[in-house]
């Protein structure tokens, strides 16, 4: 993969056209993560923290093993933890490394109101420029997996950059270099998806997951992280991951028909008082007319 | 490792117990994860806690710590009942027809096998013997005043039966010895429900269902087996099942010990312990007068059926043994001095690791050398070892940090008054990190590999080698200057390095291989090496004294064809994960010991999908993937033994004689502390040769005084050892301790995860903050409501969080007994008994 | 009625005081910065503003405390008119009179007091407006420390912080437009803080009635 993989096809705030849609092949990069091989080993928090060479966090213990309860502006990738009973009496130990998604349809890139704060590469990578983020928090709201986070000192907001330095090198990400057990993969989408759902056949066949499948929520157009699942029926066992994310209707409502609403409000409403004054004028055209009439 | 981790990817079947490699082996880990990827493995894994590798087994036991035993007895009770057996395998490849003495006897009634001295506590274990007839072993020396009258030896023919029906036979003894050891006796024991450990073995076993010998298992242990007051016996049980079910030698089976530390294999290799010398060579003792002597006791001879043949590997000992003598000493060791064997020192007595600190506490060990490991910590019984360096008069420290060990006169605890009153010198120097020095590495998997250095030292550290390096000349010099009783061993001692006082780690390992003194001739091939080269493996080894070997076993590691630890070719044209040029694995770069047992009488592979070695009728050699573990051109109708290091050429389901101090079949005994009486026989409840300690310091509880949790210690991903807590990232993972224990004891004693609680046993208390878990679930033993509770080593007194003041606590091992296992002397730190409370 | 509407020379009368007056224009002056950046937020075609005030960061980072000042000055507002904007059975008629008041037709409007129906709509839904605009304002400012579970507060934030703020600015909207253009004097009472008797009389006779029985008995 060369640079060019980080032209831009999608810019958040922007008025007016795009400078890379549809200028390349398509060529969608996707991380697989196999829940069913992760060993909650954190490998990839630590190559996460030291390549993008992210300042420590204090940690409390919390009664888990989790490092923390959710991921920091300097703590993009964190494995979740979650102890599941199942209808057997047998136990789940879930592990699910929680990170951002990178939408094919990104709820923060749609919230963001400023302009290249928010941009998704060509290769599908979504990415925070903090140099023109403006600390507004949008990408909060309009993010399904709670994933942007706010440094409180540089007014930015963060999260996983796919390692968009490292990718446009033909590298792999870090957490994706650091992963023993091979659970996690890194390639084109359609490899990852063929990859991901032969796993899931296997996990179905041989060892008793009914339910084994493929995460690649349809409601933001697809993900470039896919997970394999025991239950693909339930992801919200897995630190509850949305069963069919979407990007909030209320940021959708927001983005569209208020705001076409509300433009044809602010113009008609100027429009209409400017035809006022054409058509009326002023109450009082002179100060003569405010002169109390005869048998007031 | 019988095998090695990339070997466990051609697996069909793991058995993962007293060991957690998920959690403390993540990248060796990849491999069993492959195995199943790829060849739809399973797993099954017995823990007391469902640990990280259970989140990705197959199927999940959970086990009272301490009771493993009872559960692989009950595995071989299983096999032998269904017929999960490999029956060609056990008649030709292990002891199971070889007849035994009539007057041995099992433990089934009394808990005792025969010779039991109850006033010595220990075995006379002359009846632990195979029945037969001469054999060229020579009688056993005369019995020394005072000490245990000396072992008869092994015959040299061994009355055999092949149908396996007498009832003196090892197999039949074998059964008899595990039928005690039915579904609802380990349910007793082990707490597992019986239909859950039959659900198990049914799953173990199915691998040599209808006496297929296609599919292999595998079986993978770490120090969750070796941490008991029975450890190594807990290992036999599991050698025992692979050999009843024929999966030793073979590609993704065999007996797996995970290490624990980057190079134990290595520190053991190269006599980490009192009892050996390099390549695990019997240290010499008291006893043995001269080095005939000492030979002739360490140098077994073969016994066998007559109809057979056994390599018996080890009767080259003599060529070893004189060939380390010459790398110790040089020229100072003739033929006429008996190869020096005067310098070496003679062991009269146990000096392992628990006992080295009883020492010291009772006075008679007076300093320490303490490197590269944090003494206090990592032992059992924290305050004892504590108390025990208050006594000593010096403390020598090599660490990249200050630790317990160093700080020791701090311990939590410690008023100003008390620390004045302590007369140790402590000495701290500051040592090299792991990627401060080169040199080489031996993995769990027998792999020497070497590395290079990749930073230098920081400010004033040294190399901790050469720390010791100039230690030892300058005691050379005092000895020179002013002599003293015996200084020849020191004047002597070869120190022929082209850096004295900081010796290049690469002579050293040549040192290692061994090199010619003389030009020699492999009779054989005509090869010949000349005077001064490297020898190109241990065959070329010599009692005459014209080679010289630090090591044995790694003779070949570094060669005349350069550092073959340094190879790092990834090539691995079988597929099967042998990649014979990445380092270099001893013996003779063999990745699967025992590899012969691949393959069946005719030296055919059982599995000819997964070929490792075999019988090449075109050669008349073996030959195969991996290097043959076995005399190259013995013909299979020879019947040589595929255990090669064995004097019986088998594999040993009866362990005869000295092999094991406690028995030649594993027995159950319960752990030193435990919460109920053994099942089996409650009159012998623990291991009757295992002794305890006597200092005020060591104090054993049991229920009666209401310690009752049955309690565990384990190790973290998060953190490496007492080291990690000097690293804001593990720090920032991990940033304290936590004792997991289960939602119904916490809600028992009304604590919320994250409250703090204490845990105490006889010894001392540790509090730590709860956590609340379904992972570990209320037992029922021997018909009583058990819990088991557990926490990680990790923390102590010195580090980021503990010396901000935010977190400085008592060690963890404050609370394990001083107890250990006698044949590998490793102390109990797992199943101990304790009380939990609200702190 | 507590002010001071005393009648001052040239027939005019006082109908705000300075602190009115001030307080009318810390309101104006914040919420026409807010309205700016808050339409620079908005539309990506209106992101431009932002640069023109200073660039987006600062914009962002002023736009809530002042926000926190035009809500001040709303609080200070209720207190000094709240009495006077209260419902009265004029407004009733006033509100059916609507088309009357839009045709400029105001001699048959009914008689206001000292304010009329609309402007009292105008200072409720600044009032309540500014509640709203603070409340979703502050989920907007300190997003995070929204739980995740709570996330349908975030949600209702963002569309009733724009959706309410669109109709204060409508609001605004007619209000400059009164004020500036459409009443003649009326910009100049929120300045200087007198009106002529004649606008009184003209635009609320019921205020203006009140001053001039005041003005008797006080001669």
């Amino acid at each position: 993969m060369s640079q060019a993989t980080l032209r831009v096809q999608k810019i958040s705030g922007h008025a007016g056209t795009v400078p890379g849609e549809d200028t390349q092949r398509e060529f969608t990069v996707c991380k697989l993560v196999d829940t069913t091989t992760c060993i909650g080993c954190k490998a990839c928090e630590v190559a996460c923290v030291e390549w993008n060479d992210m300042p420590f966090s204090q940690t409390t213990f919390d009664n888990t093993y989790q490092t923390m309860p959710d991921t920091r502006w300097n703590y993009w990738n964190l494995i979740l933890f979650n102890e599941h009973e199942r209808e057997d009496g047998t136990l789940q130990w879930l592990m699910r490394k929680h990170q951002c998604m990178h939408c094919a349809e990104p709820g923060c890139l749609e919230a963001c109101p400023a302009d290249g704060a928010i941009v998704q590469y060509t290769n599908g990578v979504v990415d925070f420029q903090q140099d023109h983020c403006i600390g507004c928090g949008y990408c909060v709201t309009g993010c399904p997996f709670n994933i942007p986070k706010f440094n409180s000192v540089t007014k930015r907001m963060y999260k996983c950059s796919l390692c968009t330095d490292r990718v446009s090198q033909g590298l792999e990400p870090a957490c994706i270099k650091s992963c023993p057990t091979g659970c996690l993969h890194f390639g084109t989408k359609d490899d990852m998806k063929f990859l991901a759902e032969k796993r899931a056949k296997q996990l179905r066949d041989h060892y008793g997951f009914d339910n084994a499948g493929v995460y690649d929520p349809p409601g933001v157009g697809g993900t470039g992280v896919i997970y394999v699942l025991h239950d693909a029926t339930k992801p919200e066992l897995y630190g509850g991951l949305p069963s069919n994310p979407t990007i909030p209707l209320a940021v959708k409502f927001w983005k569209h028909p208020l705001k076409w609403l509300g433009n044809l409000a602010l113009v008609g409403g100027l429009v209409g008082l400017f035809a006022h004054y054409l058509r009326f004028g002023p109450k009082a055209r002179e100060e003569s007319d405010l002169a109390p009439k005869e048998g007031d | 490792m019988t095998n090695g981790w990339v070997d466990m990817k051609n697996t069909d079947m793991m058995l993962i117990m007293g060991g957690n490699p998920a959690e403390n082996h993540p990248c060796g880990f990849k491999w069993p994860v492959e195995a199943k990827r790829t060849r739809n493995a399973k797993m099954i894994v017995v823990d007391p806690r469902f640990t990280r590798t259970a989140a990705v087994a197959d199927m999940f036991c959970q086990i009272r710590a301490g009771s493993d035993i009872a559960f692989l007895g009950g595995l071989i009770h299983y096999a032998i009942e269904n017929n999960r057996i490999a029956k060609d395998y056990l008649v030709h490849y292990t002891n199971a027809g070889f007849i035994v003495e009539k007057d041995f006897k099992l433990p089934d009634v009394d808990g005792l096998f025969s010779g039991f001295d109850s006033e010595k506590q220990t075995y006379n274990r002359a009846s632990w013997n195979y029945q037969g007839a001469g054999g060229k072993s020579p009688a056993p020396p005369e019995a020394k005043p005072g000490a245990p009258p000396p072992l008869p030896p092994l015959p040299g023919t061994v009355d055999f039966d092949p149908t396996l029906q007498n009832p003196n036979c090892v197999f039949q003894l074998l059964k008899k010895q595990y039928s005690r050891y039915t579904p609802e006796m380990v349910e007793r024991i082990t707490g597992i429900p019986k239909e859950q450990f039959l659900k198990a073995a049914d799953l173990y076993t199915s691998v040599r269902k209808d006496g297929d010998m296609k599919k292999v298992s595998t079986i993978i242990y770490a120090v969750g087996w070796t941490h008991h007051s029975f450890g190594t016996q807990i290992i036999r049980t599991a050698a025992i099942v692979q050999l009843l079910l024929g999966n030793v030698g073979r590609a993704g089976g065999g007996v797996n010990a995970l290490r624990g530390h980057s190079n134990i294999q290595g520190a053991t290799d190269m006599a980490g312990l009192f009892d050996s010398l390099p390549g695990y060579l019997k240290v010499p003792t008291p006893a043995d007068a001269s080095f005939a002597d000492w030979m002739k006791r360490i140098t077994p001879t073969s016994s066998k059926p007559a109809a057979w043949d056994s390599f018996n590997y080890y009767s080259n000992t003599p060529k070893f043994a004189v060939s380390l003598l010459k790398a110790l000493y040089g020229d100072a060791a003739t033929k006429q001095n008996g190869w020096a064997f005067d310098y070496l020192p003679k062991v009269d007595r146990n000096y392992s690791w628990v006992q080295m600190w009883d020492d010291m506490y009772r006075g008679t060990l007076k300093g320490m050398l303490a490197f590269g490991m944090n003494g206090v910590a990592i032992g059992p019984n924290s305050k004892k070892n504590i108390d025990a360096l208050k006594k000593a008069d010096f403390l020598v420290v090599g660490e990249i940090y200050p630790n317990e060990t160093s700080d020791f006169w701090r311990a939590p605890g410690t008023s100003t008054d008390e620390m004045k009153q302590i007369q140790t010198t402590v000495y701290n120097l500051p040592c090299a990190g792991f990627a401060e020095k080169d040199g080489s590495m031996t993995n769990s998997a027998r792999w020497v590999l070497w590395k290079n250095t990749a930073v230098p030292t920081p400010g004033d550290a040294r190399l901790d080698h050469a720390i010791l390096a100039q230690i030892f000349l300058k005691v050379r010099e005092l000895y020179k200057k002013e002599g003293g009783k015996f200084p020849d061993p020191i004047l002597n001692l070869t120190w022929n390095y082209s850096y004295p006082s900081s010796p290049p780690l690469a002579e050293v390992l040549k040192e290692i291989n061994g090199k010619a003194l003389a030009d020699l001739e492999d009779p054989a091939t005509k090869q010949q090496i000349k005077a001064g080269q490297q020898v190109p493996g241990f065959a070329w080894l010599k009692d005459d004294g014209t080679t010289l070997c630090g090591n044995w076993i790694y003779s070949g590691a570094f060669t005349e064809a350069g550092n073959q630890s340094a190879r790092r070719d990834p090539s691995d044209p079988s597929g099967m994960g042998v990649h014979p040029a990445w380092g270099w694995s001893w013996p003779a770069n063999r990745r699967v010991l025992y590899n012969r047992a691949s393959c069946d009488l005719d030296g055919k592979p059982w599995d000819p999908s997964r070929k490792q070695v075999w019988w090449s009728e075109a050669t008349q050699k073996w030959v195969g993937n991996d290097v043959p573990d076995f005399k190259a051109d013995s013909k299979p109708k020879d019947h040589m033994g595929p255990f090669i290091m064995n004097p019986e050429g088998v594999g040993r389901i009866f362990g005869p004689l000295a092999a094991f101090a406690d028995g030649p079949f594993p027995e159950f005994y319960e752990p030193t502390e435990s919460p109920i009486d053994n099942p089996l026989h409650p009159q012998q409840t623990h291991n009757p040769v295992v002794k305890r300690f006597k200092t005020p310091d060591d104090k054993y509880s049991t229920p009666k005084d209401g310690y009752t949790v049955v309690c565990t210690t384990y190790r973290m991903t998060e953190h490496y050892h007492y080291w990690t807590k000097n690293n804001p990232m593990n720090v920032q993972l991990i940033p304290e301790p936590f004792i997991e224990i289960p939602a119904e004891l916490a809600n028992d004693i009304g604590v919320h995860g994250g409250e703090n609680i204490k845990v105490s046993s006889i010894r001392g208390e540790y509090i730590a903050k709860a956590m609340v878990t379904k992972r570990i679930k209320p037992m029922m033993i021997d018909g009583k409501k058990v819990y088991q509770i557990g926490f990680q080593i990790h923390q102590g007194f010195r580090g980021i969080t503990e010396d901000e003041g935010k977190d400085a606590r008592t060690l963890a091992n404050t609370l394990t007994p001083t107890v250990f296992d006698p044949n590998a002397f490793t102390p109990e730190f797992k199943g101990f008994l304790v009380k939990v409370e609200k702190a | 009625m507590s002010q001071q509407e005393q009648l001052i020379p040239h027939d005019h009368v006082l109908r705000y005081n300075f602190n009115e007056r001030m307080n009318h224009w810390v309101a104006a002056g914040s919420f026409i910065y807010l309205m700016l950046t808050g339409l620079a937020f908005w539309s990506p075609w209106l992101f431009w503003i932002a640069s023109a005030l200073g660039g987006a960061e600062l914009s962002r980072m002023l736009h809530p405390w002042v926000g926190l000042v035009f809500f001040v000055a709303v609080c200070y507002m209720y207190a000094l008119w709240s009495s006077q904007m209260k419902h009265d059975p004029v407004d009733t008629e006033w509100w059916k009179s609507l088309p009357h008041y839009i045709r400029n037709e105001d001699d048959k409007m009914p008689p206001a007091g000292r304010y009329n129906a609309g402007q009292k709509l105008l200072f409720w839904s600044f009032f309540f407006g500014g509640i709203v605009l603070l409340a979703t304002g502050l989920v907007l400012w300190f997003t995070e420390s929204i739980p995740w579970a709570w996330r349908w507060v975030r949600y209702l934030s963002v569309v009733l912080h724009a959706g309410t703020a669109l109709l204060m600015i409508g609001n605004l909207m007619i209000h400059v437009y009164m004020g500036v253009f459409a009443e003649r004097g009326a910009f100049g009472s929120v300045i200087r803080g007198d009106v002529s008797l004649a606008f009184a009389k003209r635009y609320h006779p019921g205020w203006y009635q009140e001053i001039v029985r005041k003005s008797d008995r006080t001669k």
